[in-house]
């Protein structure tokens, strides 16, 4: 258990500025993930605080004490990696033992601590087995106990999942975050699946380009993303113009005065979820109170649990609408009139320029 | 901050570097420096001066090894090719019975002793030879041994396996679709093998040719034994060193250099035709073997067969003649141990010493061919390319060269330990540690960084997780890099020649004083225990390597 604070990290290549400026604060026992596109930095972060690189410039402190400078096997920060990186040369007992070893423990406390770990990660039966014996997901296992078992103060796990398969994957995913909530231990996990990143974490830190776009509860990030790149990257998004009039402002599709909702100056978008977005079949009442956009089908694509319904404004702008499947909707031809509607609550607000930053 | 400061705040791994950095200036750079040094000074006054070189390049007897050394050099490459490349086309190509011996028998002729071919060639057609005499019985003379033409076919059937094997694997990883595409598009078979199969094993081929073409150039042992005035580079640079004794060995030198001129040229020439024809293919079709029929079948057996037959032929003579009955350096008719007897009796220090310099020297590769294929591989400093360097250059370095510049640097003062078991050991340890180097950094290109780093972060130092994780990974690597430097370093000649003194004689040695002297059961004798050594290290090597032909190129 311990708090994690990073100030000011900057990681640079050469030229190629993979961090820039990290500021962050973990609390004590958090699940932490940092979320983002390929080539965004994660990796980058997880090693630089694991100790594998130097950072360029920063802090790094666990429980206030600043680590970025102790070789990587003084930090005592446990790492779960991406292959596993299971020593083959040694037995499922002796890959858990190691760190132990390397602490000096003595030999019956590491015989109950290797134990009790692996009961832990469902391993027991499997304690003298070779690791090539063993199925990527028993593999990586073997890595998480390995980590955990020399009670790290943080834990680093870099896209533990994502040789695994689907399902295997989503097992895993409960299992660890319920031996992570168990241990209580600090996690600092890194993945660029945002449905993982949803369903585990305590914090979701959404990073782009080597810059933490924002940090904030799963749900925070989803609903009140902090900008255009976080409500893009974090589930799809719709972007509609805002056009200024004198003193007023509308949407360039439907033309709804959405003028109340803008305090800031300069071009603004509009952002909805597609599945805040209604379609009625032509005929069907519409309820006064909501936005309406008129649009031209262009496709439909129905994928059993919803279906995905694209089609073209009046004013040239593409639309995506997600919906339980309506038979009277998928029965539409291609280029038909659709009503789109959408609750005026669940508009958000971007600056057009800049990094797209969220208007209150 | 202080030195001692410093040091203790760098990491291990940057210490290990400059350690490396420094064992190789000391033994690989700075003799190779002063001897080079050596080309441009005067054996008199020692000022500064181009004459050495004016003189090679003028005097009829430089110039006369120098056109001899280019001449047995591409010749011999030329032979090796000859039958390297048929043998690895039908191998690679066609079902030949006995694929695996005639494989085997290649490397063993490869890390056969080098010079034993040149002598058992003198006991089969020298001029007291038993083909000679057996020939001259019926009144057919057959042709002399001695001369240029001896020496080229003894680099012929010495080298080719260099060319056999390496032609072997390339054709064996070519994509079989370039030639259906060929003969899909009207290409008789002779056509494609001759516009596509040829061209696209040529980088393997021209590999092969370079490393025959510098190590026929370097070989001391061969022209020393059968040139009879037929004097090459090498030969010239060593009586030149004998005659030179006690002084500066300049001509030594400045001849030597002109040798590895000609290396660097051929290798760098090489390297440039190479770099504009790199061909990637992945191995989606791999080619099948085709079954011949007829004559051709039997033409073509009796011609693999026949190769290494004829190349192991020296090899089994000499063996043959260590078991002849000798009294004194005459043959008396009858089989016998005596020449093992002698060999115990005179010259049990050559034994002990070529195993103790050799174990040495491979403990000394193995340590250092681990450290050094880490920071090869792992570290991407300037010191590490830099290092990957300086790993091909004991390769070009003739045996000469290099033990002139252990002389030149570790001669005199209080210091002196030429001719003592600890230079020969460093001699040997320089010479042949990119064997050890070569084969681990292959193994360990094959683990993932990820596991040392498992092991630093569950808190092991550096050094520990080098120890417990990398070696026992990288182990096979290793040992098969050991096997090849122990069967390297023990068969050393022209190197141990210019250090040894009445202590430190080694096997190669007692073997070329031997054939010297026309003793030919004490040199059976000797050649054979080296062979067997030889072999067995073979065998392990077979054992440990992933792909056993290519762990001997
Ligand atoms: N050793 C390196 N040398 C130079 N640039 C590097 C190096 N490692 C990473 N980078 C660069 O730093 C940036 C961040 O890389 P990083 O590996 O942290 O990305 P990532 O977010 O983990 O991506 P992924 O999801 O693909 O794993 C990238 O632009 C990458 O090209
Ligand atoms: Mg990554």
């Amino acid at each position: 258990m311990a708090s994690v604070e990073i100030t000011g990290l900057r990681k640079l290549y050469g030229d190629v500025v993979a961090l820039s400026d990290i500021t962050l604060t973990i609390p004590s026992g958090a699940f932490y993930t940092l979320l983002g596109p390929s080539g965004c930095g994660k990796t980058t972060l997880l090693r630089t605080i694991a100790g594998f690189h130097a950072q360029t410039s920063g802090q790094i402190a666990v429980d206030g004490a600043p680590i970025e400078t102790l070789p990587a096997h003084k930090r005592d920060v446990a790492m779960v990696f991406q292959d596993y990186a299971v020593f083959p040369h040694l037995s499922v007992h002796d890959n858990v033992a190691f760190g132990l070893k390397q602490r000096k423990v003595d030999k019956s406390a590491i015989k109950t601590g290797v134990a009790e770990v692996l009961d832990v990660v469902q391993l027991s039966h499997l304690a003298d087995r070779m690791p090539h014996e063993l199925s990527g997901g028993q593999q990586q296992r073997v890595g998480l106990a390995r980590a955990i078992v020399v009670r790290p103060k943080v834990l680093l796990m870099d896209e533990p999942l994502s040789n695994l398969d689907a399902k295997l994957r989503v097992d895993l995913r409960a299992e660890l975050r319920r031996i992570q909530r168990d241990l209580g231990i600090t996690t600092v996990y890194v993945t660029h699946d945002q449905e993982e990143a949803l369903a585990m974490s305590d914090i979701v830190c959404v990073m782009h380009g080597g810059i933490i776009q924002q940090a904030a509860a799963p749900l925070d990030i989803y609903l009140r993303p902090a900008n255009r790149f976080v409500a893009t990257f974090v589930g799809a998004n719709n972007f509609l113009d805002v056009d200024r009039t004198s003193g007023g402002a509308v949407l360039r599709s439907g033309g709804a005065d959405v003028a109340a909702r803008i305090s800031a100056e300069g071009p603004v978008t509009c952002a909805i979820r597609p599945e805040d977005i209604h379609a009625h079949p032509p005929g069907t009442a519409i309820d006064p109170g909501r936005i309406v956009l008129a649009a031209t089908m262009r496709e439909i694509s129905f994928l059993g649990r919803e279906m995905e319904i694209f089609a073209v404004t009046e004013a040239g702008e593409e639309i995506k609408a997600v919906a339980r499947p309506d038979p009277a909707i998928v029965a539409l031809p291609p280029k038909s009139p659709v009503t789109f509607t959408v609750d005026p609550d669940a508009l958000s607000f971007f600056a057009r320029g800049g990094n797209g930053d969220r208007l209150p | 901050m202080s030195l001692f400061h410093r040091l203790r705040h760098t990491d291990f791994w940057t210490r290990v570097t400059g350690l490396i950095v420094a064992v190789l200036a000391l033994l690989l750079l700075f003799p190779i420096l002063r001897v080079l040094m050596l080309g441009f000074v005067d054996a008199d006054t020692g000022a500064f001066t181009f004459g050495n070189f004016v003189e090679v390049f003028t005097r009829n007897y430089y110039l006369n090894g120098f056109k001899n050394s280019l001449f047995v050099g591409v010749l011999g490459t030329l032979g090796a090719c000859l039958i390297g490349i048929p043998l690895a086309f039908f191998t690679a190509r066609f079902h030949v019975q006995g694929q695996a011996w005639i494989s085997t028998l290649a490397i063993l002729v490869l890390v056969a002793p080098p010079f034993i071919g040149a002598y058992a060639w003198i006991m089969m057609l020298g001029s007291n030879g038993f083909m000679t005499n057996f020939f001259g019985l019926f009144g057919i003379e057959t042709p002399t041994i001695y001369g240029a033409h001896g020496i080229i076919l003894v680099f012929t059937l010495k080298f080719f396996p260099f060319i056999y094997l390496m032609t072997q694997t390339s054709l064996n990883g070519m994509n079989k679709s370039f030639e259906d595409a060929a003969e899909n598009l009207g290409c008789t078979p002779w056509q494609r093998f001759t516009k596509i199969t040829l061209p696209l094993v040529f980088p393997a081929v021209s590999t092969g040719a370079i490393i025959c073409f510098v190590l026929a150039i370097a070989d001391f042992g061969t022209p020393a034994i059968l040139g009879r005035g037929f004097r090459t580079l090498s030969t010239i640079a060593f009586s030149a060193y004998r005659s030179e004794l006690g002084g500066r060995p300049t001509m030594a030198v400045t001849v030597s250099i002109v040798m590895m001129a000609i290396s660097m040229l051929a290798l760098l020439a090489q390297r440039r035709i190479l770099s504009k024809r790199r061909y990637a293919s992945a191995l989606t079709n791999p080619p099948v073997k085709q079954r011949m029929t007829g004559w051709r079948n039997t033409v073509m057996h009796v011609f693999c067969h026949g190769i290494v037959l004829i190349a192991m032929l020296p090899t089994l003579v000499v063996v043959y003649t260590s078991f002849l009955k000798t009294n004194g350096p005459v043959f008396i008719g009858g089989y016998g141990l005596e020449s093992y007897e002698r060999i115990l009796r005179t010259a049990p220090e050559a034994i002990s010493n070529s195993f103790v310099f050799s174990l040495g020297a491979v403990v000394l590769i193995t340590v250092f061919s681990g450290l050094i294929s880490y920071v090869i591989v792992r570290r991407e400093t300037a010191a590490a390319g830099a290092i990957d360097f300086l790993m091909m250059v004991p390769y070009l370095v003739p045996g000469v060269v290099m033990a002139i510049g252990f002389v030149t640097t570790f001669r005199g003062g209080p210091l002196d330990v030429v001719g003592t078991a600890g230079l020969l050991i460093l001699l040997y340890f320089i010479r042949r540690l990119p064997y050890g180097v070569r084969s681990a950094t292959s193994s360990l290109r094959q683990i993932k960084p990820s596991m040392e780093e498992a092991a630093v972060n569950l808190g092991a130092a550096p050094a520990k997780a080098f120890l417990v994780v990398t070696v026992p990974l990288i182990l096979p690597g290793l040992i098969v890099g050991a096997l090849m430097s122990f069967i390297t370093a023990i068969n050393e000649l022209s190197g141990t020649l210019i250090l040894y003194d009445g202590g430190t004689i080694t096997m190669p040695v007692q073997i070329y004083l031997a054939v010297l002297d026309g003793e030919f059961g004490l040199a059976g004798a000797l050649s054979t225990v080296l062979l067997v050594c030889t072999g067995a290290c073979v065998y392990a090597v077979f054992r440990f390597a992933e792909n056993r032909d290519s762990a001997f190129l």
